[in-house]
């Protein structure tokens, strides 16, 4: 044993081959090293294990398959190509495509994409194969249309740009209604909470520094197995969120741990199960393996604000050890907290990984090249102007109080030739809306003032907001226009649906 | 055990319920309501079984109220669901849990058939005839 900066080495990945060969290694879950670490301490634990199999199973959307379909007679350079009519990207090769997860159906929509066709080839199901082309003098086939199996394919490798995310913040809701998101159904009001990851089990929990996983590591990946190829996009080790790149022969795997999925009203995805055997190398690989859910934190983040997804509100920061005990505490009420991942498949995946390596059918590797530590996550900066509420809507706004008369507003909106009226008090904060309407209403039931009949929960946005936001939140409650107020709810301006048309009619550019 | 009570034109006016529970003397819960003058259905969970719970359905029957009993109501292919728990934060009795070993389990007593986890399970293991 030596020292290295105040780590101390204990064994090489060569050391445990070899005891691994012989038979004499020993190998525990990511759970029974908690569980010994917790009965005999860090140091004795150890000494005592050789290696620690890790797990992970959740929806994991950058994730899809490479196929060579092989030639027909006459041959044919697809162009453009379906699996169950789920488009596959063919800018490659004649015969060469790429099924991502979250391609989705042209007949089914979002409730059938490229995961669940990838998990029926894993289980051996036909599958229909159409693909057109222009035709050429060496490829003359303009159309295609058979039915495939994964035997009939030269190669399907799964080749998943982003898996295994070591962490991930958990949701919550604060609007009133209803969000259906990729982290599940959010009910309104803080109804609950959902979250994703195996935290105390997930590989790259278990080994933070990224010390014995690199590129060239062999995994258990899909029920067969894959290597680590890279970082995985979005790779941001050092606020606890890496990722990795993984790939691995899709003949091999199962439908067990590849699982086609989609989140109601919003897509199609994969879930797919990885684990890796982490070698105790030394003390600092140990120490990390050590962490236990109530050591491993995220926040909850409100995605009742469509922002981008690291600017969502932080309500709090919450360890997994809450999270996964089914309820957690916002302000001072029990919130129910539920995983969208799967714990017991984790669990599995990691006995499986451990059986496999007692059995001698999967050895250690040494990484070819560590992954990087300092990674930048950037957001994506919009060169040029983009239109906010600001640009389009109208400045000049009419607005009433509370106890006008009715006919007299009525009048006021005919002559100004307007529909909607924000309502409010004497130093212009909104206090309600009206529109006309709800004057053809209140005038037919002899309502006599506007504080009688106006909409006092008023949906509104902000200047600063994109059009995109409001448009949509417009369409959703099925409203034509909403009040611009400022922070302190002081109304300065209106935009309606007539006010969008007018500017995006001819392109969408800045006036 | 839960049912859905349907009370269409005419009924909604009368207290059956309010009857119900002073006749048989049995605290029902409403656990959720949808009434207004035309028509109006509630979903309760009656404390009882047997004779006892068959004399009460009788008696919402007889006042003119339909009764749905939620049994066998959700259908779970245990094949295709992988335990994610999906379905039980959203869930608003409470009717799925997790068992010791991180396995799904779903308690049908306290299903009131509203859905919710139809839709959120993302392997669509879930499914109401």
């Amino acid at each position: 044993m030596s020292q290295q900066g105040g780590t101390e080495e204990i064994r090489t990945i060569d050391e445990i081959n070899e005891k691994l060969k012989r038979g004499d290694a020993v190998i525990v879950t990511a759970e029974e090293m908690l569980k010994l670490v917790e009965s005999s301490g860090l140091e004795v634990a150890t000494k005592e294990v050789d290696v620690v199999t890790s797990g992970t199973f959740g929806a994991m959307c950058s994730s899809g398959v490479f196929l060579n379909f092989g030639h027909a007679d006459p041959p044919i350079k697809m162009t453009k190509c379906w699996l169950n009519d789920v488009p596959v990207y063919k800018g490659l090769a004649a015969v060469d495509g790429y099924l991502g997860a979250t391609a989705i159906s042209e007949t089914e929509g979002i409730d059938y994409g490229g995961g669940h066709v990838i998990e029926e080839l894993v289980s051996g199901k036909d599958i229909e194969l159409r693909a057109e082309s222009y035709g050429t003098d060496c490829y003359p086939r303009r159309h295609i249309q058979t039915v495939i199996t994964i035997d009939d394919l030269n190669q399907a490798v799964l080749l998943n740009p982003r898996n295994c995310y070591q962490r991930y913040d958990a949701a919550i809701n604060g609007t009133d209604r209803v969000l259906y998101t990729y982290m599940g159904t959010l009910l309104p009001n803080y109804g609950n909470i959902t979250f994703s990851g195996a935290g105390q089990l997930n590989p790259l929990c278990k080994d933070s520094n990224c010390e014995t996983i690199g590129v060239g590591t062999r995994i258990f990946l899909g029920g067969g197995v894959g290597y680590i190829i890279g970082e995985g996009t979005q790779h941001s080790p050092k606020g606890g969120f890496g990722t990795l790149m993984v790939q691995g022969n899709l003949k091999q795997m199962n439908s067990e741990y590849l699982r086609g999925a989609s989140f109601y009203r919003y897509g199609a995805t994969l879930y797919v199960g990885i684990g890796i055997p982490i070698p105790i190398i030394n003390s600092r690989v140990a120490a990390t393996i050590a962490l236990r859910d109530d050591e491993l934190f995220v926040n909850i983040r409100d995605y009742g604000v469509a922002t981008r997804p690291d600017l969502r509100p932080v309500i709090r920061q919450v360890s997994y050890a809450e999270l996964r005990s089914g309820k957690v505490t916002i302000k001072d009420r029990d919130v129910p907290s539920s995983s969208l991942s799967s714990y017991k498949t984790a669990r599995e995946i990691s006995e499986d990984l451990k059986k496999r390596i007692e059995e001698r059918q999967f050895f250690l590797t040494k990484p070819v090249e560590p992954l990087p530590m300092l990674r930048e996550f950037k957001p994506l900066k919009i060169r040029g102007k983009e239109l906010l509420v600001r640009d389009l809507m109208s400045r000049k706004v009419i607005t009433a109080k509370p106890d006008d008369d009715v006919k007299d507003v009525a009048k006021k909106l005919v002559a100004k030739g307007i529909d909607h009226l924000p309502v409010v008090d004497e130093e212009n904060r909104l206090k309600g809306i009206v529109t006309s309407w709800d004057l053809a209403r209140a005038i037919a039931k002899e309502s006599r003032t506007l504080a009688e009949i106006m909409t006092r929960k008023v949906i509104t946005a902000q200047e600063n907001e994109s059009i995109d936001v409001v448009a949509r939140r417009m369409a959703q409650h099925n409203i034509s226009g909403v009040p611009v107020v400022d922070s302190a709810n002081h109304v300065i301006g209106v935009m309606t649906t007539d006010d969008i048309s007018k500017k995006i009619i001819g392109g969408r550019t800045a006036p | 055990m839960r049912a859905r009570l349907i009370y269409s034109h005419g009924e909604a006016e009368k207290p059956i319920l309010a009857e119900v529970i002073l006749k048989t003397g049995l605290p029902i819960n409403i656990l959720e309501a949808k009434v207004n003058a035309q028509k109006g259905e509630l979903i309760v969970s009656i404390p009882a079984s047997g004779e006892k719970l068959a004399e009460v359905l009788a008696m919402f029957e007889e006042a003119g109220v339909q009764v749905q009993k939620f049994t066998k109501v959700l259908q779970i292919d245990y094949d295709r669901c992988t335990s994610c728990g999906a379905c039980i934060s959203p869930c608003p009795t409470k009717a799925f849990t997790f068992d010791s070993e991180w396995a799904l389990i779903f308690d049908e007593e306290k299903c009131v058939a509203c859905r919710t986890c139809v839709t959120a399970c993302p392997v669509r293991a879930i499914t109401m005839p």
